[in-house]
């Protein structure tokens, strides 16, 4: 192959680097205690407690409901104020300082996750309103390309109606984009979210793009 | 924090720079691949925003992969990557943080999932975590990994590569990604490289070699952009 390099020139447009797969060796020394705790900013920093806090958890499941071990998830979310601590949120000076907002975590030998977080708060966007959600990107073997889904909470049933993002995908799937409630972890609620990336209709993750 | 240079437009992928799926012989592209296409919607606040000083979060620094310890350097060729992150108006991406991992000269991964019966290095983990400065650069010194088969048949074999995961200012700009070395013979025979449709995509995944003068001669350069995701939505006079 030639070696033609990007030409590195302002306002010059590039087209993006092509995706690849994690492959199945995404080390697990990048992973730290707390990397799936989206409350602190750092793992040394305190929490933030400015919302509930609760704990979301589910598996990852790929054809056949085999476990998908080794998965890489991602979750980003606003703060419990629905707002981001980045410049392109209007609001993002009054964002919850000590709340980081992703946090990343890995599937285990069944599949499992896990990320402690605040619930967070639904914004404005135009005319409509985003329900409380999280977003989950999904990293894989064989995932030439990651997987992009959203949670929604069954908290706001009204809200959840009237978001823009929820309302793309057929009615009759929307329930799989709801987390469930899953009792009670060290005192916190929690939510269960289970991921099935390749599963008969009606069972399968919808995921989106953008 | 300056906002004028975080990107705030993304147009969709296009179709010849995203891998073609799933790749025969490569049975996980199989079975984890979504059996509907994804929805497309218009990107909201939550696609468009994403962590800033995620540096705090996931300590970096760590650029050295072929000498852990002085004294102790891996084995193998010793080569340095370098280069920038990109956006897509070829603004460097500042604060990214750079993930890389790789096999050793072996090809063999420190990871209890690589159970192959080629040797381990004791002086070679082969992970590394960077932040690009402020003209978006980034560098690592380690070795030229092997090349190692896929073990389901049909077997083929991975030539020498080095993964790469970059997160940027928005969740749209995350990037996982693999970077190649110039003129290896098995490059064209990689199902997973050649599964790129266009092949001006696949030569921008490919390393350039950089004269000695530029790295020293402890080393053999290479320089490696890579372009994240992301425009500005209005651009800046030049
Ligand atoms: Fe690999």
């Amino acid at each position: 192959m030639s070696t033609a390099a990007p030409q590195a020139r302002p306002n010059v447009p590039l087209p993006p680097s092509s995706s690849q797969t994690i492959g199945p060796f995404f080390p697990q020394s990048f992973f730290r205690p707390g990397d799936n705790d989206l409350t602190r900013i750092s793992a040394e920093a305190a929490p933030s407690t400015r919302g509930e806090r609760i704990t979301l958890r589910g598996r990852v499941t790929r054809e056949g409901g085999v476990p998908c071990v080794n998965a890489v998830l991602e979750a980003w979310q606003a703060d419990a104020g629905g707002r981001f601590r980045h410049p392109a949120d209007p609001e993002w000076h009054l964002a919850d300082p000590d709340f980081l907002g992703w946090g990343r975590a890995w599937t285990d030998a069944e599949g499992r996750y896990e990320f402690h977080t605040l619930l967070p708060g639904g914004y404005a966007a135009g005319a409509a309103r985003r329900a409380p959600h999280v977003n989950l990107a999904i990293m894989a073997s064989g995932l030439m390309q990651t997987l992009t889904t959203t949670l929604f909470f069954p908290d706001f049933p009204a809200e959840n109606a009237a978001d823009p993002v929820l309302a793309l995908v057929p009615e009759v799937l929307r329930p799989l984009l709801v987390a469930d409630p899953d009792g009670m972890a060290e005192g916190l609620r929690a939510f269960r979210f289970d991921l099935r990336l390749r599963a008969a209709r009606g069972e399968e993750t919808p995921f989106f793009e953008e | 924090m300056d906002a004028r240079h975080l990107p705030d437009r993304f147009d969709p992928w296009p179709r010849e720079l995203r891998p073609a799926v799933p790749i025969e012989g490569y049975a996980n592209t199989f079975t984890h691949l979504p059996f509907q296409p994804p929805l497309r919607r218009a990107p909201t606040r939550t696609e468009v925003t994403g962590p800033l000083g995620l540096d705090r979060k996931l300590p970096c620094g760590d650029s050295n992969l072929a000498m852990p310890a002085p004294g102790r350097p891996a084995l193998g060729q010793l080569i340095h990557i370098a280069g920038r992150i990109l956006d897509e108006d070829g603004r460097p991406v500042r604060g990214a943080v750079v993930e890389l991992w790789q096999a050793n000269a072996a090809g063999r991964y420190f990871h209890p999932h690589d159970q192959r019966d080629a040797p381990l290095d004791p002086n070679f983990i082969g992970t590394g975590r960077v932040r690009s400065d402020e003209a978006g650069r980034y560098g690592f010194f380690t070795i030229r990994p092997g090349a190692y088969p896929v073990p389901n048949p049909p077997t083929w074999w991975r030539p020498p590569h080095v993964h790469f995961s970059v997160l940027g200012p928005s969740t749209l700009s995350r990037l996982v990604t693999q970077m190649y070395f110039p003129g290896d013979p098995l490059n064209p025979l990689d199902r997973i490289l050649m599964s790129v449709p266009d092949a001006a995509a696949r030569e921008r995944l490919v390393a350039r070699l950089v004269p000695p003068a530029e790295v020293g001669l402890g080393w053999l350069g290479y320089t490696h952009d890579i372009v994240l995701r992301g425009r500005a939505a209005t651009p800046p006079l030049p």
